[in-house]
């Protein structure tokens, strides 16, 4: 009951605070919020695009769940993305002539190895030594977008693109294949699997109790024999690994080749998805649908309704002000009572 | 070119691009030190970049874009103040929410002013002839700016340490029930620490567009709001340690230029990396530091681990 409650309140707010942008800028609430769901879900070749980008947002909120179940703050979705298709696209240009079954689990496997190894050097760092990886995942995002830069502007750039910054194409046995002919592909299917795979691993049973022992009082964990670096070097590579699927799945199914701007900051909105879950896995799924679904409405907005995209940017930021609000004033008032 | 003038050269191209970071980095000193921890600095600044820019454009007046944009982050940090402290919201959430509305009202805004020119600060002195050649490198090369920055230093540490406000703000740092015992208003104090963090971050993003780069585009900040959360820390919330801690990043990123600009075989981008790496290495460092002694204020380390 409480949970719909700041659910209910979070709406309100967001609807308020999203009807006094859209008056700002000149548009009018109402008509703009159905234009933006008929947008989002109207027909099947937009609901195919919502669930093109509510993939890597499913996958990067999964990154941030994780660690959370153990208290951590990871924001480094987009840097664990990046490195994840980085290390990916290693694997395809140094097999390219490879077997299906052989490349595409090899290339999978080597974007979530850099998705984990990129989330390592913060979990590290925070495990060993205590550094806050909230600000080491941050900065982080800017180091995995340059390394990018690095190798599709330097070694890896296909001479025959005419100077555009890009590796060559992915072959079909390294494409992740689409669904029913859409944009949208397997990942989806991944993610929503991952997802329960980790309902069941993370929230629930020996782990997901050991897990919250830890998040809730660490000292009586060490008692009982738990290893709270142990747990933060598990949670942030598992993390990692599925943020880095992200990565190499985007660039495989949606770019078909590795080039810069993989990620439309889907790190940071995967961060607000998994916030708005409440850190709970399954509810992530259907939340990353809706969001994605903005995302692509926000598309079609500045095609038609000539709106910059960039107002689904601050449509997101109204939406976690309005839901942190709501959950602080619950906090309070349930403290109070 | 002679030693003195290299010298000089490379001490003005570092300051320049210490600035804009040492106005964000003492503002978050000051909220940190009032036990509130805001990672919207760098939505801050990115408002304050693309504020002061567009009113420099406007009114073609450097001072008026430094007010206007120290301004717009004070307005934006207002959010997390009123999300913080009137909600009672999780910190941290509430500032990756600051960052996002910054990053999206700067992009949605910004879009007529990509591109436009402005007329940033002079420098100091423009055929300065002192006869030393190191300084007559800094004073042609160095604007107000610097010097208002650096003077805030020794200003914003002696308050700290040395005024009775400054004290009431450690106090309230180290505890908030013994601030409020002491019949202090806490609320009070977050409420200015984060208006005056947001002011100054604001302004360290104008100087980044109107003065350091003198354009505006998109996500123009790339980080330095987010460097400046971690240097503090490195800085062990000091606000003396604030300033060569500043120039280590400011002096990596200057370097970064100037490699990318002589053609160095190594990729601007592998360089371009470097000081994100750097600011890392900082923060390890400080943590090593921090570790066991009480440089954190105590009511910091509650919220924040």
């Amino acid at each position: 009951m409480r949970v719909f409650g700041v659910a209910g309140l979070a709406t309100v707010l967001f609807l308020v605070l999203a009807s006094g942008f859209f008056l700002l800028i000149g548009q009018n609430p109402l008509t703009i919020m159905v234009d933006l769901v008929g947008f989002a879900f109207g027909d099947s070749y937009s609901i195919s695009e919502s669930i093109v980008k509510a993939a890597p947002i499913l996958f990067c909120a999964l990154a941030v769940i994780v660690p959370a179940r153990l208290g951590l703050i990871s924001v480094g979705g987009d840097g664990q993305l990046y490195f994840g298709a980085l290390v990916g696209t290693g694997i395809v240009l140094a097999m390219p002539a490879a077997p299906l079954p052989l490349l595409m689990p090899a290339m999978l496997l080597g974007g979530a190895l850099g998705g984990a190894v990129m989330a390592l050097v913060a979990g590290g760092l925070r495990a060993r030594f205590g550094v806050n990886e909230t600000i080491t995942t941050l900065l982080l995002n800017y180091v995995g977008v340059l390394l990018v830069n690095f190798v599709v502007y330097g070694p890896w750039k296909d001479p025959g693109n005419l100077g555009w910054p890009a590796t060559i194409g992915f072959p079909p046995a390294a494409t992740v294949p689409g669904l029913f002919g859409t944009r949208a592909h397997v990942g989806i299917l991944i993610a929503v699997a991952l997802a329960v795979a980790f309902h069941f691993a993370f929230a629930h049973g020996r782990l997901g109790l050991q897990l919250r022992v830890l998040r809730e009082n660490e000292r009586v964990g060490r008692m009982a024999g738990l290893s709270f670096a142990h747990m933060v070097v598990l949670t942030m590579a598992v993390g990692g690994a599925t943020a880095g699927l992200a990565g190499i799945i985007e660039t495989s199914a949606i770019q078909g080749r590795l080039q810069p701007g993989i990620s439309l900051g889907y790190g940071l909105t995967g961060f607000l998805v998994a916030w708005l879950s409440g850190h709970n896995f399954l509810y992530a799924v259907p939340l990353s649908i809706l969001i994605g679904g903005l995302m692509a409405a926000g598309d079609t907005l500045q095609l038609f309704a000539k709106v910059p995209a960039s107002s689904v940017t601050i449509l997101e930021g109204l939406l976690f002000v309005a839901m942190l609000a709501a959950a602080g004033i619950a906090r309070k008032r349930q403290e109070a009572a | 070119m002679e030693a003195a003038d290299i010298a000089g050269a490379w001490t003005a191209a570092t300051l320049r691009a210490t600035t804009p970071l040492l106005f964000a980095l003492l503002g978050e000193t000051l909220v940190q030190r009032t036990a509130i921890i805001n990672l919207g600095v760098e939505g801050q600044m990115l408002v304050g970049a693309f504020a002061g820019f567009a009113a420099a454009s406007v009114f073609g007046d450097p001072w008026i874009a430094l007010l206007v944009g120290g301004m717009a982050g004070l307005l934006l940090s207002s959010v997390h103040a009123g999300l913080c402290l009137g909600a009672g919201a999780n910190q941290i959430g509430s500032g990756i929410a600051i960052w996002l509305l910054g990053l999206g009202i700067s992009s949605f805004y910004g879009r007529p002013f990509v591109g436009a020119e402005i007329v940033g600060f002079g420098p100091l002195v423009a055929n300065p002839a002192t006869g030393f050649r190191f300084v007559d490198q800094l004073l042609s090369q160095l604007t107000i700016t610097t010097v208002i920055a650096l003077a805030l230093v020794p200003f914003i540490g002696v308050w700290l340490f040395r005024s009775r406000f400054g004290l009431n703000w450690r106090a309230v740092g180290e505890s908030i029930d013994t601030a409020q015992a002491l019949g202090l208003r806490p609320w009070l104090i977050q409420l200015q620490a984060i208006l005056v963090g947001g002011f100054l971050a604001g302004i360290g993003g104008a100087v980044l567009s109107v003065d350091y780069t003198e354009t505006w585009a998109q996500e123009i900040t790339k980080g330095r709001g987010l460097v400046a959360v971690a240097l503090v820390i490195a800085a062990r919330w000091n606000p003396f340690l604030a300033l060569p801690v500043a120039l280590l990043f400011g002096g990596s990123e200057a370097a970064v230029l100037r490699f990318q600009a002589q053609g160095v075989e190594i990729s601007s981008y592998l360089l371009a990396a470097t000081p994100y790496v750097i600011c890392i290495l900082l923060m390890w460092i400080g943590y090593l530091r921090v570790r066991g002694n009480g440089y954190m204020p105590a009511e910091l380390s509650r919220i924040f681990r």
